[in-house]
């Protein structure tokens, strides 16, 4: 029964505007994301090298660290490659190069810039250049550049942006779709034809609850593929994000239950989402106190996220994190009964009936 | 009853301080239609929601095809058919995706929906969108979704209300085969033209109880004045003699009532189900 149910919501799934809206989230997101901070994980300077003197800068450029250097035959392969914005910045090196630095000659280097790149990815490629092609010269430089690196030595805030991410995705296809998709059910009264055939209102809340969580799970893994980040430990990330999508939906039962229509649901998710994101804003801004983060329970499942993806830990290490996210799911199903009860009481009409009259499957 | 489908027994149910439906109890049996017949909010729809299934009454028992309900709702339910009032059909699915859901979900496999959508008058939008369908339409696909299981005992709530007389033709013709092939029919209804037509007894029912279960004709019988009018012209003028059949000397006065003249028209009334429910109740059904 459970399954029939599941089926008919899945495919009513892409006439939805809610299960659509979910599933073009991660793409949303990722996409606004890259725009304001230039994607999460490629963040390092791409050049490209055209070399057409055998010059000891390309043999240079290749140990450089913290930079992408592509090597290429033709310069207008290279040009065109920048102005795609495939590259961040090009070099061309003309024949005789190195000969010319030494003997003081000052020749022509030519440097592009791709237009829609990052400044930061500019100054520290435009840099780059001219300490390579500084090594080559005869004569001393005037200066000596002392590279020292100061402040915070943590992640960029686009990397720890990422849990936000993965909580947007995995909250609005967990908790949205299972509770609009029910509160559609009550209002067009679709909810009193099904539950006068053999199946029973349990039914229709596992049902539902399947489908937020198989809808999270998609989306959560969506989020990180599309931003790279699943990290070296795919199992354990997959298991992280399982007990999110399973909490987000038992969550979504919830309100679906207690909402009379999608008004009230979306109010209630305006003034309640704040207790789900809230952890993630400890991610945000490591100086803050993280034990409040603590507090949340998506935080039991959006830090192992964050480990695995980011910091390299294994299952082991995430271990304990996502047992406590387990036992939150143990947790949270006599509350979604109770709800389901309060469901049972507004459909036969009034809540004085405590005894339940529809739950015999 | 032998054969008894349905069996109530001092049914009762309140919402809060309002007594909504007071012990109430009915029997019927199998290939029978009985119409509840009251104005709106006279406790039908409420009657109809506890057997099936969907309301627990506060006291009295109901036994269906033998079951307890609410007991055994889910043995009850698979042979069971419900019309709602509200037209709760999946309006993003076609009408062929709304039926083979709803059979599923009775574990009918390989349904064919064709032929209750051909009844029903739908196999030409058999594929479109419910959304796109008029509320006669929708009506239909719900009394054929009410079919599918092909139900011992069926249910509906106000099948014909606010239809054409077309699709209110069709619906009839529906419930009659279904009580034809032996299955139990209980209607709610206002009309009490389409509660004679149907029903094989109809039950009064006001401010949550029966006043009176009955043959429409036993009822009109016990409780109606039957009469003949006969209008008829002397000399230029018209005159208009009512004689009532249950008096003593009717034949007599009929004998003079036929000579008086010229005769115009000769009419015989009898009561409407909606005079013996105001003789009842004190109120009519659209009250």
């Amino acid at each position: 029964m459970i399954r029939k149910i599941l089926l008919k919501d899945l495919s009513l799934g892409p006439r939805s505007p809610i299960v659509l809206w979910a599933l073009v989230v991660p793409f949303v997101l990722t996409f606004a994301f890259r725009i304001v901070f230039g994607g999460l994980f490629n963040t390092e300077p791409r050049l490209g090298i055209v070399d057409l003197g055998n010059s000891a800068v390309t043999e240079a450029a290749a140990q450089l660290e913290g930079i992408k250097v592509t090597f290429l035959d033709a310069p207008d392969d290279l040009r065109r490659l920048v102005e795609e914005g495939n590259l961040d910045a090009g070099l061309v090196l003309e024949v005789g190069f190195d000969d010319l630095v030494r003997s003081s000659a000052q020749p022509q280097l030519q440097f592009w810039v791709g237009g829609d790149s990052l400044a930061s990815d500019r100054i520290i490629l435009g840099v780059t250049a001219l300490d390579l092609v500084r090594t080559m010269s005869a004569v001393d430089s005037p200066v000596d550049v002392s590279v020292v690196a100061i402040g915070d030595q943590g992640l960029e805030l686009s990397v720890r942006m990422l849990p936000m991410l993965v909580i947007m995705a995995v909250a609005i296809a967990g908790v949205m779709v299972p509770a609009a998709s029910l509160i559609e059910e009550k209002t067009r009264r679709t909810l009193s034809a099904v539950l006068v055939t053999p199946a029973s209102l349990k039914d229709v809340l596992v049902a539902k609850g399947l489908l937020g969580a198989i809808l999270a799970i998609l989306t959560g893994v969506m989020t990180l593929l599309l931003n790279s980040a699943f990290g070296s430990a795919p199992v354990a990330t997959l298991l992280a994000i399982t007990l999110g999508a399973i909490m987000m939906a038992e969550i979504g039962l919830m309100l679906g239950s207690w909402a009379p229509d999608t008004a009230t649901m979306f109010a209630a998710w305006k003034g309640g989402a704040i207790l789900l994101l809230f952890p993630v804003l400890f991610t945000i801004w490591p100086t803050l106190p993280q034990w409040i983060a603590k507090l949340g329970p998506t935080y039991y499942f959006l830090q192992p996220i964050f480990d695995l993806s980011i910091n390299g830990a294994t299952l082991a290490d995430v271990a304990p994190q996502l047992a406590i996210a387990a036992v939150i799911c143990i947790a949270l199903l006599p509350l979604v009964m109770r709800f389901g009860r309060l469901l049972e009481g507004r459909l036969v009409g009034e809540a004085k009936h405590q005894q339940p009259v529809l739950t015999n499957a | 009853m032998p054969g008894s489908a349905l069996s109530v027994s001092g049914l009762s149910y309140s919402f809060g301080q309002v007594r909504a439906v007071d012990n109430v109890s009915l029997e019927v049996a199998a290939g029978e239609i009985v119409g509840l017949l009251g104005p709106n909010g006279a406790g039908k729809s409420t009657t109809i929601r506890m057997l099936t299934g969907q309301l627990r009454p506060d006291s009295g028992s109901i036994t269906i095809l033998g079951h307890p309900m609410p007991e055994a709702r889910e043995a009850i339910q698979a042979r069971m058919g419900v019309c709602f009032e509200e037209k709760n059909v999946y309006d993003a699915m076609s009408a062929v995706e709304n039926l083979r859901f709803f059979a599923s979900l009775f574990g009918i496999k390989r349904f064919d929906p064709m032929p209750i959508l051909t009844r029903v008058d739908l196999a030409g939008r058999a594929e479109d969108r419910v959304s796109t369908y008029s509320k006669g339409m929708r009506q239909r696909l719900m009394m054929a979704r009410s079919l599918i299981n092909e139900p011992d005992i069926l249910f509906l709530d106000e099948p014909t209300d606010g239809l054409d007389p077309v699709s209110s033709r069709t619906i009839r013709d529906l419930i009659k085969d279904q009580a034809a092939r032996g299955a139990a029919v209980i209607l709610t209804t206002h009309d009490m033209f389409e509660a004679d037509e149907l029903s094989d007894r109809v039950a009064f029912i006001n401010e949550g109880s029966i006043l009176a279960v009955d043959t429409p004709e036993e009822l009109k019988l016990a409780h109606g004045q039957r009469a003949v009018k006969i209008r008829s012209r002397d000399d230029g003028v018209i005159s208009e003699i009512v004689v009532p059949l249950d008096d003593p000397d009717a034949t007599e006065q009929l004998r003079q009532a036929m000579s008086a003249g010229h005769i115009l028209t000769i009419h015989t009334e009898e009561a409407t189900l909606e005079d013996i429910f105001v003789e009842y109740a004190g109120r009519g059904l659209t009250a």
